[in-house]
């Protein structure tokens, strides 16, 4: 008798470099050990691997590198749960598991000669960042590029560096607003969503990415609706609690969609007719 | 070629389920024990049948010696025969530490089953497991490789049980088996389903026969209108029935337990104590548990009225628009093992009678 192969068995993968990001953020560089595994491996930004601590067990997580990055990939961790505790505890030449890339991303190539507004909170700086980067090496094909970037405070801020980068870029209009701003910081101050209503944008022919908390883009959302903007040109990337991500273990069920091969990114026309609200 | 070898196609298909007289042969009723035995000795396969066991609990376990006296005919079994394909643990991979890195072993391990005695709504929530775990953005390997690896034969209910419903969802005719046994007087008419009956065939018991199929099944009682049913209650997601039902549940999940195509499982890891290797164990998991749905930011379902509202749209909606069949077969367990007493069809029924934004 013919034996399928586990479409959940874990490719090993060696961690080569750690950056620590803010205090409970890490980025791990990881790099498949078959290399050929790595050279097949590519991905739409927005989409998201199962990443294994052996022994500890196995969590969703998305890319947060370029996907024009090819000899390594990034998984930028926050460190809420036992598995992400552990992963944090793990230094360079660690092995761990990896699975993907699985769901359905940002549908990037949608967006020719579209403006972009790149809107995030918090850690979903890190599916973000990727989008940012695949954009952005193929700049001349968008129009006017816009990121939102909210986060509790100055010290929280992830990828800094880079949004850094972004804003001395021509065409590229960067706004960070932190929560609870120190003393020492320059930029905007409170919710990330007020930054809707203060700054001028196009709506027509803009398409919005967004990823973070989901009150945060719940609120977006509606504001993005009432400046204007349709159902069809918001794309949202929810979280959920996923075991399998190849649509079985029914954890991230809501309604009729698996937000693992459904998803993680749905249409503000698809977000609609789902029961985000205790779905 | 055999003709049986056609039953896939949906010529066949057209005339099983018109033609009065199907083919098929006559098992006498003293025979059966003899015929199992027969498959598990002769062809090597192991048979699983439902039984009464130690605790008098009704189930299906592997014929033995012991069990073989308290064969379970008279109706369905109270837990069904999902956990041959779907057990309550198993384990996916052993990672063994292998200096730095890991050697991954993957678990291969299974029989060739047979298993008897499986009623319609068993045989159709079967096919609504294979639906998910076989054609759903892929397969899974643990179900396929068990499922390629066992045999049905299916058995006739003749009296339904107080809380069987199975013709309100079409499930109480028989389809997805290898053989089905249609009781008669003082035997079995045996009905050819698929092209592996062969392997269950054995000509020692199996004789000619001129009967066929009819059935003398009694009517359930209980009854739920199913038209539409998917539609109603997307658009009755807030209706106030749910909150009423809700105040009763108590989240214990005997519900999803027991329900034949409730498959929602867990994935943990668990180091063997002493070593550095670890085992990935798979599990039932149950929707209607709150840490469920809990991530980093909160738990999505945190009131009892939207777990059990998942539950039952699940069955009678979701699903549907998912994979066009519902998930639910009629069977009743869950209604027969809920401690609250909270019956699936009760609340859709009152549902129907009182729908929100109905005009």
């Amino acid at each position: 008798m013919h034996q399928f192969e586990s479409p959940l068995k874990p490719e090993l993968a060696e961690i080569i470099r750690v950056k620590e990001e803010t205090p409970f953020l890490k980025t791990f560089t990881v790099r498949f050990l078959d290399k050929k595994k790595q050279k097949q491996f590519s991905f739409i930004p927005g989409k998201f691997v199962m990443a294994s601590v052996f022994g500890f067990g196995e969590m969703p997580i998305s890319i947060s590198s370029s996907p024009y990055q090819k000899d390594s990939l990034q998984l930028t961790v926050n460190a809420v749960g036992n598995i992400s505790r552990q992963m944090h505890l793990l230094g360079k030449g660690s092995v761990v598991g990896l699975r993907g890339p699985f769901g359905r991303g940002y549908p990037i190539q949608k967006f020719r000669k579209k403006n972009i507004i790149f809107f995030s909170g918090g850690c979903g700086m890190a599916s973000m960042r990727s989008a940012v980067y695949a954009v952005n090496a193929k700049k001349e094909l968008f129009g006017k590029l816009f990121l939102f970037h909210g986060c509790k405070s100055p010290q929280e801020l992830l990828f800094a560096e880079d949004i850094a980068k972004w804003e001395k870029e021509q065409n590229f209009n960067v706004f960070v607003s932190v929560d609870k701003p120190t003393p020492d910081w320059k930029g905007n101050s409170g919710f990330v969503t007020d930054l809707i209503d203060k700054v001028d944008f196009p709506v027509e022919n803009t398409f919005v990415l967004m990823c973070g908390p989901q009150a945060m883009m719940n609120i977006a959302i509606e504001k993005f609706r009432k400046h204007g903007f349709k159902p069809e040109q918001i794309f949202a990337s929810l979280e959920r609690l996923m075991h399998c991500g190849i649509g079985k273990c029914g954890h991230c069920n809501i309604g009729k969609e698996y937000v693992c091969v459904h998803g993680p990114v749905f249409s503000g026309s698809e977000l609609e007719k789902m029961h985000l609200r205790e779905g | 070629m055999n003709i049986f070898q056609a039953s896939n196609c949906p010529a066949w298909k057209f005339l099983n389920d018109f033609c009065v007289i199907v083919l098929g042969y006559f098992l006498k009723k003293k025979n059966l024990l003899p015929y199992l035995e027969f498959l598990q000795e002769e062809n090597g396969l192991q048979a699983i049948v439902p039984v009464v066991n130690s605790n008098g609990a009704t189930c299906f376990e592997e014929l033995s010696k012991e069990n073989s006296e308290n064969l379970f005919l008279d109706s369905k079994a109270f837990f069904s025969a999902k956990k041959f394909f779907l057990p309550n643990r198993e384990r996916e991979f052993l990672f063994e530490k292998k200096a730095a890195s890991f050697e991954i072993h993957e678990t291969i391990k299974h029989r060739h089953k047979v298993l008897f005695g499986l009623r319609s709504c068993d045989l159709h929530a079967l096919n609504a497991l294979d639906k998910v775990f076989l054609d759903f953005y892929g397969y899974d390997s643990l179900y396929r490789n068990k499922r390629n690896t066992v045999l049905t034969i299916g058995l006739e209910c003749l009296k339904p049980e107080k809380n069987c419903f199975c013709e309100s969802f079409g499930t109480s005719k028989p389809d997805f088996f290898d053989l089905f046994f249609w009781e008669k007087k003082d035997g079995f008419f045996v009905e050819i389903g698929s092209p592996e009956w062969e392997k269950l065939y054995c000509k020692k018991f199996f004789e000619k026969t001129r009967e066929n199929r009819n059935s003398q099944k009694e009517n359930c009682s209980l009854k739920l209108e199913t038209k539409n049913i998917a539609e109603l209650l997307e658009k009755n997601f807030e209706n106030p029935v749910w909150e009423k039902e809700s105040e009763k549940c108590l989240s214990c999940s005997s519900c999803t337990q027991i329900c034949p195509t409730c498959y929602c499982f867990a994935i943990e890891d668990f180091f063997i104590p002493g070593t550095e290797d670890s085992e990935r164990y798979r599990e039932w998991d149950s929707c209607q548990l709150q840490q469920f749905t809990r991530i980093n930011a909160g738990i999505f379902r945190q009131s009892r009225k939207s777990r059990l509202r998942q539950f039952v749209m699940h069955k009678l909606s979701f699903f549907r628009q998912q994979h066009n069949v519902h998930l639910c077969v009629g069977c009743g367990r869950c209604i027969d093992a809920c401690p609250a007493k909270i019956s699936l069809v009760e609340i859709a029924s009152q549902i129907q009678k009182n729908p929100i934004g109905a005009d």
